[in-house]
């Protein structure tokens, strides 16, 4: 389905409820009512080209988001792509280090698997947030300044030089090691997790919603490194370009 | 017939279409290389030359040219023929085929057709199957102390290409993908100890 301004949320939401953390992410609770996205969006004042693409993007895997490219600036983009970050690093992880612990806490006797999960995990974790700082300290910042010395319209030697340095042509391609420990997480709790427990119940309740938390992460950061894939290298691959065709 | 088996389809309703490739993709190592809609020139040479193993065609597809087509096929030895038929197709046309899926049959009355022509049960999820063998254990062991497959190769007086093959197959056996979690499982299975980590 593709998804329209003239379309209600609440439909939308209805028809994929995953949608619910994205929309959050641009700061529209729940209790809509019959709103259309386009009217969601004017008293939100969020700008209905990017809010269309990033939900097309989420919710069908081939949507690809050629028309709506120029219609919003790379600012929004990238508040929204750090405000992703920010759930991923301040409440998504600690959640799944939480469930971990628990498991841990359930578990009688030896805890060593328990353990060696949780230092995988922490492994994981610390991976992953390298990775964010490399992307907000490095490659945000250099494609803001891109934006503001276009609309300048100035003096762009030092921003020639800078592309000379850094150009998104060499962002880096480092999601896969991060995507593949995520992946052997799971493995390791479907396929060879063995431990003790006084309490089966509660440890089967919590393995499930551990499961269910990676499934869902893991959805969210492919979704998400789609869009830095689909909307913001090819975006910012247009600004470079413009800038070195007026030079 | 080992490893994937490929198939040529020849459907012009994309309802249909649709259909036999959702089928296609519930079973591991088939494989739809190419869609004809049955009215391109010359369909039997475009057909052959894909080299396909298996073919599957809706005669109403074809039209006239259908008699043509199927003649052709039948005697290559290399292509299995199998049609896409409805459940009142008439004897004469439905007698071509030696094997056949009816449209109107529920997904797994045709998921088993289907795989039964293959000649298995899903090729590729079989062989992976299995614990991993003594000699992988050897590997797997190296690996996890950090050693690169050069190294491993060396101490095992082994090539480094077959170092690559055994991790290929842990990898598939177990189902993990990183040297750190191929740690932490030979932790939990006690193929290592903790003093052995380099």
């Amino acid at each position: 389905m593709l998804i329209v301004g003239e379309m209600k949320l609440s439909d939308i939401i209805h028809h994929d409820y995953t949608l619910v953390p994205v929309i959050n992410r641009f700061n529209i609770q729940l209790g809509f009512g019959d709103a259309t996205i386009e009217e969601v969006c004017k008293t939100k004042n969020i700008n209905l080209g990017f809010f269309l693409t990033i939900l097309n993007t989420f919710h069908d895997s081939q949507y690809f988001p050629k028309d709506y490219l120029k219609s919003f600036p790379a600012t929004v983009l990238i508040k929204y792509l750090r405000k992703a970050h920010k759930s991923y690093v301040e409440e998504k992880i600690p959640e799944i280090k939480e469930m971990i612990q628990r498991l841990s806490e359930l578990s009688s006797g030896n805890k060593k698997t328990l353990d060696l999960i949780s230092n995988f995990f922490n492994g994981y974790s610390n991976e992953f947030g390298a990775h964010i700082e490399r992307e907000e300290k490095v490659v945000y910042p250099y494609v803001l300044k891109l934006e503001s010395s276009i609309d300048e319209s100035g003096n762009d030697k030092s921003m020639l030089e800078e592309m000379d340095l850094y150009s998104i042509s060499n962002y880096e391609q480092d999601h896969e090691d991060i995507e593949e420990k995520l992946f052997d997480l799971k493995n390791l709790l479907i396929k060879y997790l063995h431990a003790e427990t006084d309490e089966p119940r509660l440890f089967e309740e919590t393995s499930y919603l551990l499961l269910r938390e990676l499934f869902v992460l893991e959805k969210e950061l492919r979704e998400h490194s789609r869009i830095e894939d689909l909307i913001l290298v090819p975006k910012v691959e247009e600004m470079e370009k413009l800038i070195r065709i007026r030079n | 017939m080992a490893g994937v088996t490929n198939i040529v389809l020849i459907e012009h309703s994309f309802l249909l279409r649709s259909g036999v490739e959702s089928l296609v993709q519930e079973i591991p190592g088939m494989l739809i290389m190419e869609v004809f809609d049955g009215s391109e020139k010359s369909l039997f040479e475009k057909i052959k030359s894909k080299k396909p193993d298996l073919v599957i065609i809706n005669p109403d597809s074809l039209g006239e040219s259908f008699i043509g087509v199927i003649s052709k096929l039948q005697v290559e030895p290399e292509i299995e023929v199998v049609g896409l038929l409805k459940k009142d197709c008439l004897e004469n046309i439905s007698s071509r085929f030696k094997h056949k899926l009816i449209t109107s049959e529920n997904k797994h009355v045709l998921l088993d057709s289907l795989r039964k022509i293959c000649g298995t049960d899903g090729p590729c999820e079989k062989n992976n199957q299995g614990p991993i063998s003594k000699r992988e254990i050897i590997i797997l062991k190296e690996v996890v102390k950090g050693l690169t497959n050069q190294e491993i190769a060396d101490k095992l007086f082994i090539s480094i290409h077959t170092v690559m093959t055994h991790r290929k197959n842990i990898t598939k056996k177990l189902g993990i993908k990183t040297v750190s979690g191929l740690m932490v499982y030979s932790l939990m299975n006690n193929i290592i100890d903790i003093n052995e980590m380099g």
